[in-house]
């Protein structure tokens, strides 16, 4: 599978830091891949590096075929790190034509749809000195994608938005794909990655831990969960592969013998409310690979 | 480095400079404003007491900005725009200059815009296209200083119900030239320590700074040289001073008697200095940040 990003034992030192320790990673062309670790574990370092705004203190890397800070390889390439900043006596339209003309664009017209597309349009032509974060993050979205680039690069981009603009950033990142957009993501935010992501890696301590495509990791430990009115007489049909969870029945078993198992369960006469599988979510995996404490729900 | 990649980040450098109005404002118009109103003013007040200061200098001769100014001879704008090209890059001109030179070299730092623009072009070509549209400005600032100038010799004209000679010789229009790429040089040079202390320091103050700093630098170094038997026209002088060697240029474009008293090798060494404090702070600010870490602006 081609490779958009590249690196082979990058390692970036601050003094006595190591903020990436001997990083190789691959990351395919195509789909949403998510980089996740707690702070401090390395994502923005290496996003640094490959962006060419520092440089490693060993190792190498290369995106889109052309070693850092190729400029033709950078030009096929958006980025967005951290909350964006623009100058601030530019509307929201020129901060687009300005960048565009930068870029090389032969033309600013699809400006107005892209302010469009990440919920600007009305905000255009207002001066960004006065927009919100969430605002400068959809901005700086933009800027990202109006160059049409085969690789997006984007560091935490639903920071400092509301509700309905996560879940419309969300609707974007996962169309983009789609219009043969490989798509590179850093969040926090573990559920949104989880919705969002193919494939994940996650970083601690500046090395690679775990990487995967998330539908396998989430897979591992997967139980069917069911929800019925006799459980006793489930637990009994299911015998090894069933145990009790209140009034649920959980049963494990591979997923091809998901149908069998129920349709058993039926012809026993227990009746079934509910059946879905529940695999270990990202979240779970996550604090497991990294060491870090999670803590316990506030309504548990 | 590829001249296509420099012309984007100029044209990019341009339509922001075009946009902060704040900037052209202070840059470009306010002085040649400044002047054209301080100059008509003083006009004015001339023309209305022309008697007395005529009365009032008695045997005394007139001073010669009064005489020149009472005169009724008719005004030569061709003489009028020379002298105009070579005062355009004025430390008034230079210091207002300044003030844009800072907001552009020092502008992504203070704005942290610098991850968004070096992601897609390549450092050098990101500077470069920055000194060129400081000499966009630069010749911006210098155009609005003739034009004011010539609006204020039409007024003076006008006040003094005096004549304009619009007849500009050969020779005049290539002193106009030559003076006026002087002025434009001078402004790039005196700019270009700016750039180096942008890039060294992130700081928009200490690019304002910095380059008076070593103005005044420059100045004191000359007092200490002259009692170490340092002449005008050694090497250390026009080296520690690129000002002596716009003089000496000056003088070889005025001609006539002020360029025969140069000494020989005196304008070859102003170049030389001229040069070295232009494209030497140029070169190292390209050096310095083609290794910055640009991710903490």
């Amino acid at each position: 599978m081609e490779a958009v990003i590249e690196t082979r034992g990058l390692t970036k030192t601050y003094g006595s830091v190591r903020a990436l320790d001997g990083l190789s990673l691959s990351i395919p062309r195509g789909g949403v891949y998510g980089v996740l670790g707690p702070n401090g574990a390395g994502k923005s370092t290496l996003f640094r590096i490959l962006l060419g705004l520092i440089r490693p203190t060993e190792g190498e890397a290369r995106m889109m075929g052309g070693a850092v800070g190729d400029v033709a390889a950078m030009r096929r390439t958006g980025s967005m790190i951290e909350t964006p900043r623009f100058p601030p006596y530019l509307t929201a339209r020129q901060v687009l034509e300005w960048l565009a003309l930068g870029h090389g664009m032969k033309g600013s017209a699809e400006v107005g749809g892209w302010l469009e597309r990440v919920g600007l349009g009305e905000a255009a032509d207002r001066k960004v000195r006065g927009f919100s974060v969430g605002m400068m993050q959809r901005l700086g979205v933009a800027a990202a994608l109006m160059s049409r680039p085969e690789l997006v690069i984007l560091d935490e981009p639903t920071s400092g938005m509301d509700p309905p603009g996560i879940q419309e950033m969300r609707a974007l990142i996962r169309s983009l794909p789609a219009e043969g957009v490989t798509v590179i993501l850093a969040s926090h935010q573990l559920l949104e990655v989880q919705r969002v992501c193919d494939r994940v890696a996650i970083l601690n301590k500046g090395q690679l831990v775990r990487e995967g495509l998330v539908s396998e990791l989430t897979a591992v430990g997967e139980r069917l969960r069911l929800s019925v009115g006799q459980a006793d007489k489930a637990l009994a049909v299911l015998g090894a592969h069933g145990s009790a969870a209140g009034d649920a029945v959980l049963v494990d078993a591979p997923r091809s013998e998901g149908p069998a198992l129920i349709r058993s369960l039926v012809e026993a006469g227990v009746d079934i409310h509910e059946a879905r599988w529940v695999g270990t979510d990202l979240e779970a995996i996550f604090f497991s690979e990294t060491g870090a404490v999670r803590q316990p729900e506030a309504d548990q | 480095m590829s001249l296509s990649l420099i012309w984007d980040a100029w044209r990019a450098e341009a339509f922001r400079l075009f946009r902060n109005r704040m900037l052209l404002f202070w840059s470009v118009l306010f002085v040649p404003i400044f002047g054209l109103i301080l100059s008509t003013g003083g006009n004015l007040f001339m023309s209305a007491n022309r008697d007395r200061l005529s009365q009032g200098a008695g045997d005394r001769p007139l001073p010669p900005e009064v005489a020149a100014a009472l005169s009724e001879a008719p005004i030569k704008l061709g003489e009028a725009l020379v002298k105009m090209a070579a005062e355009a890059g004025n430390p008034a001109v230079l210091l207002f200059v300044l003030i844009g030179a800072a907001t552009l070299y020092a502008g992504d730092y203070r704005w942290e815009t610098w991850r968004l623009i070096s992601a897609r072009n390549a450092r050098a070509n990101l500077l470069l296209g920055k000194v060129g549209v400081l000499k966009t400005l630069a010749l911006l600032a210098m155009a609005a200083f003739l034009i004011a100038g010539v609006i204020e010799t039409g007024l003076k004209a006008a006040i003094y119900d005096r004549g304009i000679e619009w007849v500009v010789s050969g020779a005049e229009a290539g002193r106009f030239l030559a003076f006026a790429l002087l002025s434009l040089i001078g402004i790039l040079q005196f700019t270009a320590v700016g750039l180096l202390t942008a890039v060294a320091s992130r700081s928009l103050l200490a690019t304002l700074f910095v380059p008076l700093v070593v103005a005044v630098g420059q100045f004191f170094a000359l007092q200490v040289l002259r009692p170490l038997g340092v002449g005008p026209d050694d090497w250390a002088h026009l080296l520690v001073n690129p000002g002596a060697g716009f003089s000496a240029l000056q003088a070889l474009i005025t001609g006539g008697t002020a360029a025969q008293m140069l000494e020989d090798g005196l304008v070859l060494k102003g170049v030389v200095s001229i040069a070295l404090w232009t494209l030497g702070p140029i070169a190292a600010a390209l050096a310095l940040f083609q290794r910055q870490d640009l991710s903490k602006e």
